[in-house]
């Protein structure tokens, strides 16, 4: 979804008022309680919060002008990969084999037998419609951001069709806005 | 958990920002590989991506560095790469990874609304250093109709100007802005481009 993407897609840049910063630090912190020891840093009380409003119903969440997370109407926040790639154990995560990567970096959803074959790890875990973090076999860092289609039982039983979303990957636009001014 | 998470270092690549593991599947994995080879020599052993169609080629570049000339061997591989890179690059295009460059032209399309009114849609004439503001004021003038600059479907501006007047409207673009050549004025028509000349 941020295949194509740039400054020009931003609407709207808002500082938020105390209120709704105070409602996105929880629900970010409740989806990522990993997180919590660190939310200070990341979303520190006294910098202003920024809400980016970009078309297609997205917000982007930008402290100190850095992208942090985003989120799509009113579904859970999303890390940013790069903030992932610093706190790889916020996330649930699946793995894809080999052969998948070079269709997920052109923006491919992920689609189950790249997560069943030998190459592709499940988390048991995982339910539908959660982020999950796309991982590849051999390497170590998240390659995607996905959002889950099907709970990863489904994934094994069907292995047929989409099983992730990809919403953000490496070398898309979101990506690419390393800095927003 | 009193214990603060510890932030992890990436090392992303300096020429295509990538984390330095997916540069093997960046967009320019050659580009990348002298950065490699000083800041993350542990990430690809004597470089050797893994992908099945690199294959050969690396074994090239592997024979090369093995004589010993780092640099002269980076020369000699592009060149003799010359064929594969080709390849790759018209691969990459259907991706819409490469942009193609915008066309000169003026295109003008006639659209037919309430069966009998219809807009002309004046696309381009920007790209020829032309203010559309200024050009929809023109138009309007000399057709005696509402004209104004809209924005088109793929964000491109355009100019709407009510009524059918594709009957004059070449001239008057060569007349006006003589920077447009008429051979660049193309018609839509039954969606296909037919040139005006």
């Amino acid at each position: 979804m941020f295949k194509k993407f740039s400054h020009e897609d931003v609407s709207a840049q808002n500082q938020v008022k105390a209120s709704v910063q105070r409602r996105i630090r929880q629900s970010i912190s409740d989806e990522y309680p990993g997180l919590e020891t660190v939310m200070d840093d990341l979303l520190p009380k006294k910098s202003p919060l920024v809400v980016v409003k970009c078309q297609n119903h997205l917000n982007l969440v930008v402290v100190n002008n850095v992208p942090l997370f985003f989120n799509i109407r009113d579904g859970p926040y999303m890390p940013t990969l790069r903030l992932l790639h610093q706190y790889p154990e916020i996330m649930k995560k699946l793995q894809v084999d080999r052969g998948a990567i070079k269709f997920v970096l052109a923006g491919a959803n992920i689609m189950c037998p790249g997560l069943t074959s030998p190459g592709g790890v499940l988390d048991d875990g995982v339910a539908e419609e959660t982020p999950v973090a796309i991982m590849a076999e051999g390497k170590q860092h998240a390659l995607a951001i996905g959002f889950t289609k099907m709970s990863a039982k489904d994934i094994k039983a069907i292995n047929k069709g989409i099983g992730v979303d990809n919403m953000h990957y490496l070398n898309d636009g979101l990506w690419k806005m390393e800095r927003l001014d | 958990m009193a214990e603060k998470l510890e932030a992890v270092k990436v090392l992303y690549c300096g020429v295509c920002s990538l984390p330095a593991e997916y540069c093997e599947f960046g967009q320019d994995f050659e580009k990348c590989k002298p950065w490699l080879i000083e800041n993350a020599p542990e990430v690809y052993p004597h470089l050797i991506p893994k992908d099945a169609d690199g294959n050969e080629v690396d074994k090239v570049t592997e024979k090369l560095q093995g004589a010993g000339i780092a640099s002269g061997s980076a020369v000699l591989t592009t060149s003799k790469e010359g064929t594969s890179t080709g390849k790759e690059e018209v691969k990459r295009l259907p991706g819409g990874k490469v942009k193609k460059k915008d066309k000169k032209e003026v295109i003008i399309e006639k659209v037919v609304r309430n069966k009998r009114k219809c807009v002309t849609i004046v696309k381009g004439l920007d790209l020829f250093g032309v203010k559309l503001n200024d050009a929809s004021k023109k138009l309007g003038k000399k057709f005696a109709s509402g004209a104004s600059v809209v924005k088109g479907p793929t964000e491109k501006e355009q100019v709407d100007v009510q009524g059918d007047i594709s009957y004059d409207i070449v001239e008057f673009i060569t007349d006006t802005w003589p920077e447009v050549p008429e051979s660049a004025i193309y018609f839509i028509e039954d969606g296909r481009k037919v040139p005006a000349a």
